[in-house]
């Protein structure tokens, strides 16, 4: 009988534990596991500071077969730390290891449009292609500030959809088949009505300022010419 | 008129320095002072994602680095450059850096952007982003990513973005003639 396969997840948020990266890629990691795959997870913004937990970090992504990132979309692309990630990966692979892998990708962000995640999806399946890693496919989840990073398993009706999609995914990506085009159109759908998303993202934005005593300075220009 | 160059370059690359230089010499012929950032040399922390620039500080990011420095000079100028080797078809990690510390020059709140949803503008002016990228060799790909990446960015402050790509193979004066059209089509040639 062959070994388990293994699935490594790695985080993209610089809010490690408490982030959506980790809520989306945590679920799915569960689901991998409950189909009989053994999880690892690596967080990534601490592991690119020192050499010493980069090689860790190498470590675990040569012991597996299944590399998911989870990550948060900044600025229409990955965050820094995860590009760096990335090229150290892509220099990795080119010099020293060449194991058959694939990637999956998740990204989420405030934006309620999945479709503003394609470019940052689009880099990721184009990492894979030039480090030979077989793109299993990518997941994106608009408007996912509410989930606030909770576990998606106890983040309850607002969270059905992520969760609805990555079941699906999980059951392909066990048995070694891409993410279903049904799950990156669940994934896509919003979790709730624009118009009431933006409603009360931009109201959280105020009482937030309020809390900091800020609300007044909302506005400022502090960088103007 | 000013413009800023955000060079996003790697430890021991020299493949942009051609690009560089052109474009150097071309913006202060424009009649441009020229301002160059070269990322790499900078001490920037990564984005923490915490939103202190928006509802804590706004308009300054809480981590008190040279990654404060972007954010600044982006806003006294009227033209921004990332000059970047391409990387999986996106910026390279050193130009994200810079780049991930700028979102407080945009306001917390959304709105609707031409039926898509985006952040208010902090500020009344802002520059115009134009991107030049670098790759080995010509890779369809890559290109199409970076320029709807650049064009994104652009976006985001409502604007449309202009960019180019280079290889490594091109001549100077091939490099030269990119650069040149790339600032006429921006409007920023002389």
């Amino acid at each position: 009988m062959s070994s388990p396969k293994k699935a490594l997840l790695l985080v993209g948020s610089p809010r490690g534990r408490n982030s959506s990266s980790e809520a989306l890629g945590g679920y799915l990691l569960d689901r991998l596991k409950e189909r009989g795959m053994e999880i690892e997870k690596v967080y990534i913004h601490p592991s690119m500071l020192t050499e010493k937990d980069q090689a860790e970090m190498l470590q675990a992504i040569d012991r597996s077969d299944l590399l998911v990132l989870a990550s948060p979309l900044y600025v229409d692309s990955l965050p820094a730390p995860v590009i760096a990630a990335l090229e150290t990966i892509a220099e990795h692979r080119r010099t020293k290891m060449r194991k058959e892998q694939k990637l999956v990708a998740i990204t989420n962000s405030g934006f309620p449009e999945a479709y503003q995640m394609d470019t940052a999806l689009a880099i990721c399946r184009k990492f894979a292609s030039e480090t030979k890693i077989g793109w299993a496919g990518g997941l994106a989840i608009g408007g996912g500030e509410p989930l606030h990073g909770k576990p998606l398993a106890d983040a309850g009706w607002m969270a059905r959809n992520p969760r609805k999609a990555l079941d699906i995914a999980a059951a392909a990506l066990a048995e070694d088949k891409p993410v279903p085009k049904e799950a990156v159109d669940i994934a896509a759908k919003p979790l709730i009505p624009q118009w009431m998303y933006v409603f009360v993202a931009n109201r959280g934005f105020k009482s937030q300022a309020k809390k900091y005593g800020a609300q007044d300075k909302l506005y400022d220009r502090p960088y103007q010419a | 008129m000013k413009a800023l160059i955000l060079n996003g370059s790697r430890k021991g690359d020299s493949a942009l320095d051609a690009a560089s230089d052109a474009l150097f010499h071309m913006l202060k012929g424009a009649g441009y002072e020229v301002d160059a950032l070269l990322l790499r040399d900078l001490m920037i922390a990564p984005c923490d994602g915490c939103f202190d620039c928006w509802t804590k500080t706004p308009g300054v990011c809480s981590t008190d680095d040279e990654g404060r420095i972007v954010p600044m000079k982006m806003m006294q100028s009227d033209l921004m450059i990332y000059l970047t080797p391409i990387t999986f078809g996106g910026f390279s990690s050193e130009l994200k850096k810079g780049l991930d510390r700028i979102t407080g020059t945009l306001l917390p709140f959304l709105t609707n952007v031409n039926d898509e949803i985006h952040h208010p503008l902090r500020y009344e002016k802002y520059p115009k982003i134009l991107g030049i990228g670098i790759l080995p060799q010509p890779d369809e790909e890559a290109e199409r990513i970076f320029a709807t990446l650049v064009n994104r960015n652009a976006l985001n402050i409502h604007d449309k973005g202009h960019s180019t790509v280079v290889y490594r193979r091109d001549s100077p004066e091939k490099v030269a003639e990119k650069i040149k059209a790339l600032l006429a089509e921006a409007g920023a040639a002389k």
